[in-house]
């Protein structure tokens, strides 16, 4: 089949796999993406609930603006959109239920 | 502790990084602020530490171009900073920062604004579902991470976005389920003559086109996706055709998709604007509200200037010469003479901001869109407030975004209302019957963003506390 | 047929909104002219604090009432009466609380001084270094945010007609009084000055000087914490107030001062005073260093020289009516207004009102 815009996929490298930790789950992640790329790779999709009705959420504007993508580090909140994945990281989501640090 | 500049610009996309190299090139102290880790804005956004090598794309080489340009000059750069605050002072501008947990205050003669855009997302039913991530979202993912939003997508949405976003997901290997767009073909073809204008993004945009077309995705030409199903999840995407007033009219059809590529058009990020001063008028031409500016950069306030996507949506090509415009007008202004005319730079712009204003004409939203609102669909996502709430307060006397606010707590969420005002004020003049320009946002308030309280309080000593005056008994 | 109202209450906020709802139960025909939005102003973006230990002393009575009047209009204004505590961090802070919480306990109000223990007991969250504290259990909050939209339904309610974005151009004082509005001529037997920081502008369209200044409050709030404390939080200095709402986001406020005119609009937010104002919050409860602050405003606060209200009749006239500059307005607001209805409707009102025309360099009262 004749490509006019070709695949790259291949032809991307990146830095070496690491797992850190999501309310206590394991997730690999590549060193230096963000965090919601990876958890969205990984099959976390929802990462929070919205506090009024409960409504499942996740990254959304990809920017830093919409504070969808809200998780915990530290229990500090942090734009999972801006944070990037390093070995050790310990992210707390904002899911009722999930403890919080 | 304060530094002292000439000229702080807040931004460094094409429009902020050309206004502060131009101005320092010219001689003047300049200090550049911006969100990301690198200069390049949304547009021209760099990648992530997490790749190594990737191929290059027109995109990725205008960022690197711009960002080798920015490290090779005398502008300093605070990157990963967030403007939380921006007041007038005698001496000109104090400018508040968050940078690394604490906050840097900036001094500056004049201010250069180069805040870009935003995305404007039409809610719809399900638009809230994890996996539905903003046209604008997956550049940001496709450029710094080279990452993409799911296995199988579906892509919808107005103007040339929509393409390029497509072509991406392509370029990196993955899935497009359908593209899906509110505009005709009979659109883009009275684009055509705006278009011939710039032959280079004619070319590629064609050729985005003709790829979905050879890959056999299918185009919908006058369609939107009308409801998103899955909980917490997507799993498809229900899409309707459109009138030529974009309300829908046809029989759903259903496509499978595990995410949703969704958005409306841009609109100015204007709040830095207001809370510098500057009083916003609607240009629906422009993508809604933005301050008056002109091809210099000058602004109604002395020593206030500003450049690109801020000031109107008329796209990066055009952003690139206003903040080269921009940048010589407040330089001259720094060194109190009077500003050389630049015609050909001028003609440039002009011809630049017509391309892109035919781009932006192509993605507003009409009308019709906001009829794909059902009562219970969320339209403030922060505090889950559905279209029949916001109906239920205009209805209850609230006549403007303010009052709605105040009332429904639409727009006190952490997103300070980027996400459901548009949709609040269309809503509003629907009631009334008056038209969108009507509505004016609600006043901005500081911070710009979110800011941790620990990085407001600094190091407190509490004898420094000043003691007032005791309040009368 | 043009219409003449028997009264033009200039302002949409609290204390208008409350005389014209007394003075339409009376029988008057009024109608509300509001330059933005209804309870839009200072009545709409105050901390909503309702202690009686910031309160005046010799205003304690009108603020008993007041408290009163917020517990019955309850939820739909957010009411919510949790107790209040008032912290001293320094001997000195400690002799201030005494001496002045002393004076307004005489005066009425429930205020009485507790041990640091029951304190900790109440609010474990706030900081170790209290020295002193002062309780009433009276004090509570309500939500100024509702203000508007609980008064605009009470208008409807009772079928008083209003307009908002109305801005008053002109007065001309013939047979009645015509107001040129950026909305129409409005004619009325009576007018009401009820503008807030704006009355000063208002009575100068009928050459009337009232000394009236602003000051320039700013208030901040969080997003939504965990739970951290239950009572409404004073500092002894007044520079901090601070009360968790139940959606968990907390509102900090304490009189720091914005910069701005009322003339030129809204009021601007400074960085010099939110700061110190967040690091107090801060330091009186540790907690909230994890929070973000989502936003920070101004209100503008008026006042005369001699800081008690302005109630009565506007000097040189006995048709023209000025309310406002009341401090502990927003507590005290739902009272005046109704006593003001009330003394426009040619009744005894039930406390005594507050001549503007009176020498602001003496002590009134």
């Amino acid at each position: 089949m004749i490509r006019l815009v070709p695949n790259h996929a291949a032809r991307v490298q990146r830095a070496r796999s690491v797992t850190f930790t999501f309310d206590d789950e394991a997730i690999s992640g590549f060193v230096g993406e963000t965090v919601a790329t990876a958890l969205q790779r990984g099959g976390h999709r929802l990462l929070r609930h919205a506090p009024e009705d409960g409504g499942a959420r996740g990254a959304f504007c990809c920017m830093g603006l919409c504070q969808e993508c809200l998780v915990q580090v530290g229990g500090r909140p942090v734009e999972s959109c801006r944070l990037l994945v390093s070995a050790d990281l310990t992210v707390t989501s904002l899911k009722r239920g999930a403890q919080s640090q | 502790m304060s530094q002292i500049f000439d000229i702080v610009v807040i931004g460094a996309g094409p429009a902020g990084a050309n206004a502060a190299l131009t101005a320092a090139w010219a001689g003047c102290r300049v200090a550049m602020v911006d969100e990301q880790r690198k200069p390049g804005g949304q547009v021209w956004r760099a990648k992530n530490p997490v790749v190594l090598e990737a191929p290059t794309t027109p995109e990725s080489r205008s960022g690197d171009a711009l960002r080798q340009e920015v490290a090779c000059s005398t502008v300093l750069t605070f990157a990963q900073s967030r403007v939380w605050q921006i007041e007038s002072a005698a001496s000109g501008w104090e400018i508040y920062v968050l940078k690394e947990g604490k906050v840097v205050t900036l001094v500056a003669k004049a201010l250069i604004l180069a805040t870009g855009a935003r995305e404007y997302v039409q809610p719809v039913p399900g638009w809230t579902t994890p996996g539905v991530i903003g046209l604008a979202g997956a550049t940001a993912m496709f450029k710094q991470d080279l990452a993409l939003p799911g296995q199988r997508t579906v892509v919808s949405g107005t103007g040339p976005l929509v393409f390029f976003v497509a072509s991406e997901i392509r370029r990196l290997g993955g899935e497009v389920a359908a593209v899906v767009t509110p505009n005709s073909k009979r659109e883009w073809l009275r684009a055509f003559p705006a278009m011939v204008r710039r032959p280079d993004l004619l070319v590629r945009g064609a050729l985005w086109v003709a790829d979905l077309y050879l890959a056999g995705v299918p185009i919908y030409w006058r369609h939107a996706v009308a409801e998103i199903d899955g909980e917490t999840d997507v799993s498809g995407v229900t899409i309707r055709r459109l009138t030529r007033d974009w309300a829908p009219d046809g029989e759903p059809e259903f496509l499978g998709a595990d995410s949703l590529c969704l958005g409306n058009g841009l609109t100015p990020a204007a709040e830095a604007a207001q809370l510098a001063g500057l009083e916003l008028r609607y240009r629906a031409d422009l993508g809604g509200w933005c301050p008056e500016v002109d091809a210099s950069g000058e602004t109604e306030r002395e020593g206030l200037f500003l450049c690109g996507d801020g000031a109107g949506i008329r796209g990066a090509a055009a952003a690139e010469i206003h903040g080269k415009l921009t940048g010589e007008t407040a330089s001259a202004y720094v060194r109190g003479v009077a500003p050389g005319e630049n015609h050909l730079l001028q003609q440039a712009y002009q011809r630049a901001a017509r391309f892109g204003m035919a781009m932006t004409a192509l993605s507003v939203p009409r009308k019709g869109l906001q009829t794909l609102m059902c009562a219970d669909t969320v339209v403030c996502r922060c505090e889950s407030l559905t279209r029949s709430d916001i109906v239920a307060e205009i209805n209850a006397g609230a006549q403007s975004t303010l009052s709605v606010k105040s009332g429904l707590r639409a727009g006190m969420g952490p997103c300070g209302g980027k996400f459901c005002q548009g949709t609040i004020s269309q809503l509003i003049a629907q009631a009334k019957g008056g038209e969108v320009s009507d509505v004016p946002p609600p006043t901005a308030r500081p911070p710009l963003r979110p800011i941790p309280v620990a990085a407001l309080a600094g190091d407190f000593e509490y004898d420094d506390l000043p003691i007032p005056k005791p309040a009368p008994l | 047929m043009t219409i003449v109202y028997d009264i033009a209450v200039v302002g949409g906020g609290i204390m208008g909104c409350a005389a014209a709802l007394e003075m339409a139960a009376g029988g008057m025909r009024p109608i509300v002219l509001e330059q933005s939005d209804i309870g839009q102003g200072a009545s709409g973006v105050n901390a909503g604090t309702l202690s009686l230990q910031i309160k005046r002393v010799k205003l304690m009575p009108y603020a008993l009432k007041g408290h009163h009047a917020w517990a019955r209009m309850g939820a739909a204004v957010g009411f919510k009466k949790t107790g209040g505590f008032t912290l001293a961090f320094t001997e000195r802070e400690a002799e201030l609380l005494t001496e002045r919480q002393t004076l307004k306990a005489k005066a009425g109000a429930p205020i009485e001084f507790v041990s640091t223990k029951r304190l900790r007991n109440v609010e474990p969250n706030l900081a170790q270094k209290v020295v002193a504290a002062s309780y009433c259990a009276e004090d509570g909050y309500a939500n100024s945010s509702l203000t508007g939209q609980y008064f605009r339904g009470r208008l409807c309610d009772e079928a008083i007609e209003y307009q908002e974005r109305c801005q008053i151009l002109a007065i001309d004082r013939g047979a009645s009084y015509q107001l040129t509005t950026s909305r129409g001529v409005i004619y009325a037997k009576r007018l009401l000055l009820a503008a807030g920081a704006w009355i000063k502008t208002a009575a100068a369209l009928l050459d009337v000087h009232l000394p009236v200044d602003a000051r320039i409050n700013t208030v901040s709030v969080t997003e939504r914490m965990p739970a951290l404390i239950s009572s409404v939080i004073g500092h002894a200095t007044g520079l901090l107030t601070m009360k968790q709402k139940a959606n968990g986001t907390v509102l900090v406020g304490g009189g720091w001062q914005g910069r701005g005119r009322p003339q030129e609009g809204r009021g601007q937010v400074m960085a010099s005073s939110v700061m110190p104002n967040i690091a107090l919050a801060q330091f009186a409860m540790p907690g909230l260093s994890k929070a973000r602050i989502l936003r920070s405003w101004t209100g503008f606060e008026a006042n005369v020289p001699d800081f008690y209200p302005l109630a009565g009749a506007l000097p040189g006239f006995d048709d023209a009516f000025v309310l406002g500059c009341v401090r502990g307005g927003y507590t005290i607001g739902p009272y005046i207004g109704q006593l003001m209805g009330d003394f426009i409707l040619g009744r005894e009102p039930e406390l005594p009102l507050f001549d503007p025309g009176r020498d602001f360099d003496e002590d009134m009262l």
